[in-house]
This record gives C-alpha cells, structure tokens and sequence, in this order.
C-alpha cells in the first residue's frame, strides 16, 4: 500500500513538474538520415556518424515543484567530438512539434561551424549563431521562433536572485542578439542550461579509448596488450579502473587451483525480465561504460552438438525429402535412408556486402562482366529492329533477276548471346569450419567471404546460380540451408542469409550432393555445374566415416555426372591428396593451401571452370 | 511485311550555329583548343554532367567559324553509324556517309559526347584519324579520305559514374590532348547563371550557395553532384515567377535523388539555405 502510494505521488509530481511535452516530442531516430545529410551539405565533416548524446546534470537552479519531484536534473545537449555529431535522443522542449524538429536541424547547423577549439561557452554560441545565420539567411525565421518559444519556457530573472538574474539577463540578450554579450556575469550556480546552444563541456571520449582501440581489439592484435586498453569507456573522462587487486577475496589469487581458465559463454537469455526498469536505471547512469574485448579465451568448453530447439532453430522450409545412401558393403543403395531438411536462416537481415569485400568484388566484377557474352546481330531474322542489307540485296536482285525468293529473314537484331549455364555451390557448414586459420578469421569466415565474393561474381555474369549449405546430424536429419535458389535475385537478403551462415555439425556429404544434384538437374541450362566446397572429408557420428562415407560420396558424385552434371570440388584441407582423386576423380577438384586466399580463388576457378 | 527500307535514309546534319553562343572560360581551356585546332591534335574533354561541356564545344566551334557533327554515343552505335552505310534506293544501292566521314569531307568538328558509352571495338575507327596520318579508310567502299587541316576530332566523356568496365581504352585515350572540367568556382557559376538567364545576382549567389551545399553530399548520400545545368533549370523557372522553393524541388532535389528520405533532408537544406 505504502508502496503504491508513493509511486502514485511520484508520478504526479513528476507530471506537474514536467516542464516538456512529450506528445509533441521529436525523436532522433525518426530524423537521424535528416540532420545527417543536412549537417553534411552545410559544410560538416562527411566521416562523422550521428549518435544520440547522454543527459548531463545541469546543476542549474529548478522550480519549487521540479525540485520535490526530483526531476529535471540532467538535460541533453548537442555537441560535436571528432567521431560523432552528438544529438539529443528526443527533443520535447517546445509543445510544438514543428519547433521541436527546427531545434535539431538548428544545433545540426549549429555544430557545423565547431571546430572544438577551447572558447568560452557564451562566446563560442554566438559567434557559431551568427555564422549560422549569415550562411544559411533562411533558417533565421526558425531561430527566431526558436529563440521565441525557449525563452517563454525559460525562468524569468525576476523569480532569481540578483547575480542569477543578471546571469539570465545575458543569456536572454545574447539569444536574441547574438554577438552583443562579451561575458557571463559570475554567479553561484551554474545558468539556466540553453538547450538552442552546445554543450558548455562537451564530454570528448579520448580517442585512444576509443573506437579506435576497440577495433584494435577486434581484429586480434590485442594478445600482448593490456586488457585496459582494449575496453571501452563511451563518454567518460574518469580513471579507468585498475585491473589488479581487484575483488573482495582476501587469499592470494595465484592460491586458488580450482579455478581452470575464463569461459566466454552465451547466454541466451535475458537476466533481467523487468526491461522497463533496466531502461530506467540506464536512464539514470551519468556513464554507461561498454567493453568489449575481443581476446579469444585460451580454452573453450564444447557443451554439445545437440539440435537446437525448434523455437531457437532457423525457418524449416518443407518436410523434408528422403534420399538414398550407398552401403559399400553390401554394394547396393539403400533406399530412403536419409532424410533432407531444407532450411532458411530465421533470423537473417539485409545487409550490405561488407565494407572489406568491396574493393575485391569490384575487381572481379569488372573481370567477370567480360565473361558475358555481348551483344551481337543475328542475321537474316524474320524480324529485327534493322534492315539485315545483305539478306535485302540478295533478295533485291534476285527479284531483278526474275527469279521469285522467299521475302523473309530480311532483318537483323541485336541480342544477348546466350551463356547457357547454370551453377550450384554446396558449402560445407560443418563443425569442422569452427577451426581457425589464422589469427584473424576461422574456415567458416573464410567460407562466408568466399560466398559474398562467388555471388557478387557470378551476379555480373548473369549466370543462373544457386548456393546452399549444408551440415548433418547421422542420417536424419542433413540439415541443407538455401542461402540462394536458382530463382532468387542476388539481394541484400540473400547476403544477410550469407553473413548468417554458421558452423554447424558433421558431413554427410553424399546425401546434400544428392540432393543439390536433384534442384541442378531440373535447371533448364546446357551446362550445369556442381560446385562443392568443403574443408575435409565426409563423416559423421554413425558410420558415415572413414570407407563408408568416402564411397557413398563417390557414388554421389557418380550418380551426378550420369545425369549430366559436372562436379567440381573445391577443398582446403591440406592432407586431402590422397582420397579427393578417388572421390572426384583427377581434373575434378582442387587443393587450397593457404585457405585466406579461397575467397578470391573461388571466383577465379569458377572462370577458368566455365570459360 | 514490307520489303521497303522502313525508315528514310538518316543523313548526318551539322550544327552551325549562328551566334556565339554564351561561355564563361574557367581557365585556359579555350587556349588549349585552339592550339590543337591550330596543329591539328584530337582533344578529349573530360567531366562530371552539366559542367559545361558541350556548350563549350559549340562555342568553341561558333568561336572557329566551323560547323559541328555532334554524335550522342550509346552502346549499340556501330562503327557504320560513325562512317557510314550502304541504303537501298530505287536503282539499286548507294553509299551514304555517317557524321564522322562528313566532318572529315568538310573540314568540320566532329564531336563524340559521352565516347566511353560505345563499345570499345567502335571507337577504334578514330585511330587512323586520331594519329599524324589523319586519314579515315572506309573500308567498304575502298576510298580512304585525308583530313583537312580544318577538321577536328573532339570527345568528352564523364569520368565519374560509369562503371570501371566502361573506361576508355588506353590506347584510345592516348591519342589525345585532355583537359578536365569541373564545376566553376561560385563567382564564375553565379555570373554563368545570370547570364544563361538574367536572374538577378542575390538570387545567383544563393542558388550556387545551394548547390555547393548538395554538392559536398556527393559519394555520400547522392549519386552524382549538382550540375550548373540544374541550376540554370532552376533560375529559368523562377524567373518565369515559379515560386523558389518548389522550383528548387522541381529542378535540383528530385533529379538528384530517388529516396523519399533524401528528398526531404535535402528540402530541409533548400528550405534553410534559401528560406525566405
């Protein structure tokens, strides 16, 4: 009851408080492609993103009733560092929506002319305003009924004592004529907070903290270096922590035995269900410090290769398709012994191809445009956009001649020489792909590139393609993702469905060649090839290894070329040597060593495959 | 279906024009080409759209006193467009000449605009012109034409949006004299625009403030920049009294952008750097 009484009180002195109009409110993600693009074509620097700017506390002086409430103590300003445009996350001051939106194309505006020199707050605000408004004569209509509106919400001086008064009263001059204050008067607080102007002191992330650290980080050059630098502090000028004697145990460290090594675990769910109030605490941090780093734990713990739950697992397109296997022992098929999930990822956005990729997929796209066919005239057409001269002369003076002739094919078109070809690419998701190659990247990020750049490649041939993946568990089910089918378009979700791809779990790999025969044979193509990326050999947990699973992929590989497919196999595993001639035959696969170079590879061979 | 010829024999036509037409110099460039006219070097222009090029080689020709054969390329032209083709008329066939021969016939300025749009196969016709011997052979009727000392062969092109399959072949490009435009510095576009149209010079001064402002978003959030030409659109509607805002939006916003999004950023800049 005491509880409830006080939750009814709080909240309405909050609202009585309340000096903002949150009906009226603007927030910045719904103007965010707006200021950007603004603060750009005025003038600012082109490399800076727009990021929402945390609440300060003013320590200003407030209303009787803001101060029972104990609301209104931190406001948002704007302000400008050298990564970001700093921009508050809604804008509520003004009950006007209209007024709300000129505030943050007015301090976009605003922020173009900082430069961050060191200069006095009051100074700097006028100077940046009056350059505002001789460069851009049109946005001073807005100033002014900004500079209006705010200052009908401000505190009049007459309700201040005198030095805060007379504080406010060069406030309220240098906001209607700019230029024409030179000082603040001192006084014991702090001004009103100008929510029209920026930041009086911007809190500027040092850079070495930065994102530039975490990058550093990330890309895995962090192993030698202190683990402090490779955490992040948004926004806060504080002391990082120091790491050692950290903690509340009282025995020494180097004591405890039992303790094995740190495991990076995922949780997979919220700690917190109350998300409201995780919101409302994080509302109220004056720094909110992220860290991140991205040193790869020496040890790490497999729980267990067990399927997902369904609500947890990607979209199950279909029932799925029984397939046969070959049982060398026995030499015969056996019937329906496999059974084929295709699957989508559930939770795959669109997306870009990545920004490293893109000088790459540049090249080979130009390389690989010269692969299609130009346009040439076909001669002596029924009909055509020109005159086939030839076919008409022959014609003509045939008549001449007096003999009568055929009156057709006295055209010529220009089209598109057919490339009749069409190209299935089976990944290996295996769990084998988790292994890494380098220091940077593991096979399935190598895998993943490889598929970005194959896909941009072949998407400027214009050839028809399809790209799955696969990975099993025993025979039921061998899970096949469809990253893209021969009808899809080449789009930002099929790359979204790229960039999802995860290892997964063993090989069965006869039965996902099987099943990419099938979607390949129906493709109306005169070649079609079969391209099968992996990073060893077939197994999995029942008997699928070793002889078995090495001759029923034969026997698939087999089955493929009798209908008239062409497989072609593309591995990095360097010991593979000696059972891929078997498997694939000679000609018909080909060795990676050093995986980094796959993603440009792939492309490359698939030229010189279909050339 | 007819076995007439469907379409009337074309026939190249130069443009001479009959007045000089207006030009602001930016620098040195109408130098430049009357040196190469002078000493009979092939001249390849080069910039982003609407900069001015083609109004530079109109006066450059008026300037001259040489008519000008103006070949749009595109990806189909054939190297009979540029030379020429055998039609059919009543007696039989004849040979008629395509807009590169007849400027060679004539001694005129032939002047390929937009040149990395033709297929590369194309543009090798230019060699044997484009070098000391200054010749065009024509190969299907055996005749092979010396060029005056009047003729000129000029091509631009815009290095900026097409593709990297679409440059120009190095061995094309070599054969000629290059000069790069660009948009003009603020004074020069304001005083090109007032005299393009006769706006008056604050109104100038703002729509080229304007377009320095959306040109700075090139690469980033547009295509391609701003063009004087749009600018120019955009004087002659608001000196016919179309109302400056919507004039803007008409004439420079919409034919920079698709996205709706963008459309209104750049509205919000037009509005706060032109308002009223």
């Amino acid at each position: 009851m005491e509880e409830k009484v006080g939750e009814l009180w709080h909240r309405m002195i909050t609202r009585m408080a309340d000096t903002r109009y949150p009906e009226a409110a603007v927030h910045l993600e719904e103007i965010e492609l707006t200021v950007g693009i603004m603060f750009r074509a005025l003038g600012g620097d082109g490399g800076l993103e727009v990021l929402a700017a945390n609440a300060t506390e003013h320590g200003a002086r407030r209303g009787l009733l803001q101060r029972i409430a104990g609301s209104s103590k931190r406001i948002e300003l704007a302000w400008r560092d050298a990564q970001s445009l700093r921009l508050p996350v809604s804008i509520d001051y003004f009950p006007e929506r209209r007024l709300n939106h000129y505030l943050y194309t007015w301090l976009a505006a605003l922020a173009v002319g900082d430069h961050q020199q060191e200069e006095a707050w009051l100074g700097k605000n006028q100077r940046l305003t009056l350059k505002t408004l001789h460069d851009y004569p049109g946005i001073g209509k807005r100033y002014r009924l900004l500079v209006d509106a705010h200052l009908a919400e401000r505190m009049p001086p007459e309700k201040l004592p005198t030095a805060e008064a007379a504080q406010e009263q060069a406030i309220r001059q240098a906001l209607l004529h700019p230029g024409s204050v030179d000082r603040l008067p001192a006084a014991k607080r702090p001004p009103q907070p100008v929510p029209l102007w920026l930041h009086p002191f911007p809190p500027i992330a040092a850079p070495s903290s930065g994102g530039a650290g975490d990058q550093e980080g990330e890309r895995g050059g962090g192993e030698t270096k202190d683990i402090e630098d490779m955490q992040r502090h948004k926004s806060e000028r504080a002391k990082k922590p120091e790491k050692e004697d950290q903690g509340l145990i009282t025995i020494r460290m180097e004591n405890i035995f039992t303790w094995g090594e740190f495991m990076n675990m995922d949780r997979g769910s919220e700690d917190n269900d109350d998300l409201e109030s995780a919101a409302e605490a994080l509302k109220d941090m004056d720094n909110l410090s992220v860290s991140r780093d991205a040193k790869a734990s020496a040890g790490k713990l497999r729980f267990d290769l067990d399927l997902p739950s369904e609500a947890n697992d990607d979209r199950v397109l279909g029932e799925g398709i029984l397939l046969p296997e070959w049982d060398f022992k026995k030499q015969k098929l056996i019937p329906k012994h496999c059974r084929i999930v295709p699957m989508m990822a559930a939770d795959a956005q669109p997306r870009e191809l990545p920004e490293r990729l893109r000088g790459t997929a540049k090249k080979l796209r130009a390389q690989f445009q010269h692969l299609t066919p130009a346009r040439i005239w076909h001669r002596g057409q029924q009909d055509g956009c020109e005159i086939d001269l030839d076919a008409y002369l022959r014609y003509a003076s045939d008549r001449a001649a007096g003999h009568t002739s055929a009156s057709d094919g006295l055209y010529r078109d220009l089209r598109v020489g057919a490339r009749d070809l069409a190209c299935l690419l089976l990944a290996d998701l295996s769990l084998s792909t988790d292994t890494w190659v380098n220091n940077h990247a593991r096979v399935i990020d190598v895998i993943r590139d490889s598929l970005f750049l194959f896909a941009e490649s072949l998407a400027a041939t214009g050839d028809r393609f399809a790209m799955y993946g696969f990975s099993s568990r025993k025979r039921d089910p061998v899970r096949v993702h469809q990253l893209k089918s021969f009808d899809e378009h080449y789009s930002a979700s099929v790359r979204g469905r790229i960039d999802a791809i995860k290892p997964g779990y063993y090989t069965r790999m006869g039965a996902a060649i099987r099943h990419s025969s099938e979607l390949l044979k129906a493709q109306p193509a005169g070649r079609r090839l079969l391209l099968i990326l992996t990073d060893g050999k077939p197994n999995d947990l029942d008997k699928y290894e070793g002889r078995y699973g090495i001759e029923d992929t034969r026997r698939a590989i087999h089955e493929a070329r009798q209908l008239g497919l062409q497989p072609f196999c593309v591995t990095i595993d360097a010991q593979a040597n000696d059972y891929l001639p078997h498997l694939f035959g000679t000609g018909s696969y080909v060795v990676i060593h050093k995986p980094s170079q796959l993603p440009r590879e792939l492309p490359l061979l698939y030229a010189k495959l279909t050339a | 279906m007819s076995n007439a010829p469907q379409t009337a024999p074309r026939t190249a036509e130069p443009t001479v024009a009959l007045d000089t037409p207006f030009y602001k110099p930016q620098g040195n460039e109408v130098e430049l080409f009357e040196h190469a006219y002078k000493h009979q070097l092939p001249m390849l222009i080069k910039g982003p759209t609407g900069c001015g090029k083609t109004r530079f080689i109109n006066y450059m020709a008026a300037r001259l006193g040489r008519p000008v054969y103006t070949v749009a390329c595109h990806d189909d032209l054939t190297a009979a467009d540029l030379v020429g083709r055998h039609l059919i008329g009543d007696s039989g066939t004849y040979w008629s000449d395509g807009p590169l021969t007849r400027a060679v016939r004539e001694g005129a300025i032939c002047y390929l605009d937009e040149v990395v749009e033709a297929r590369k196969d194309t543009t090798v016709v230019l060699h044997p012109l484009t070098d000391d011997r200054r010749i065009l052979p024509i190969e299907r009727t055996g005749e092979i034409l010396h060029a005056p000392p009047e003729f000129m062969l000029v091509v631009s092109y815009n290095p900026g949006y097409q593709n990297l399959l679409k440059g120009m072949k190095p061995s094309t490009r070599q054969r000629f004299v290059a000069a790069r435009f660009d948009f003009p510095s603020a004074e020069l576009e304001q005083e090109v625009i007032i005299g393009e149209t006769g706006i008056d010079a604050m109104m100038a001064k703002r729509l080229v403030n304007l377009a320095n402002s959306l040109r700075a978003l090139k690469d980033h959030d547009l295509e391609e920049a701003a063009s004087t030409r749009l600018l120019v659109y955009t004087a002659t509607l608001i000196l016919g009294g179309y109302a400056p805002l919507e004039a803007c939006r008409a004439a420079m916003v919409e034919p920079l952008t698709d996205d709706v999004e963008t459309t209104r950023a750049l509205m919000e800049v037009v509005d706060i750097a032109f308002g009223n």
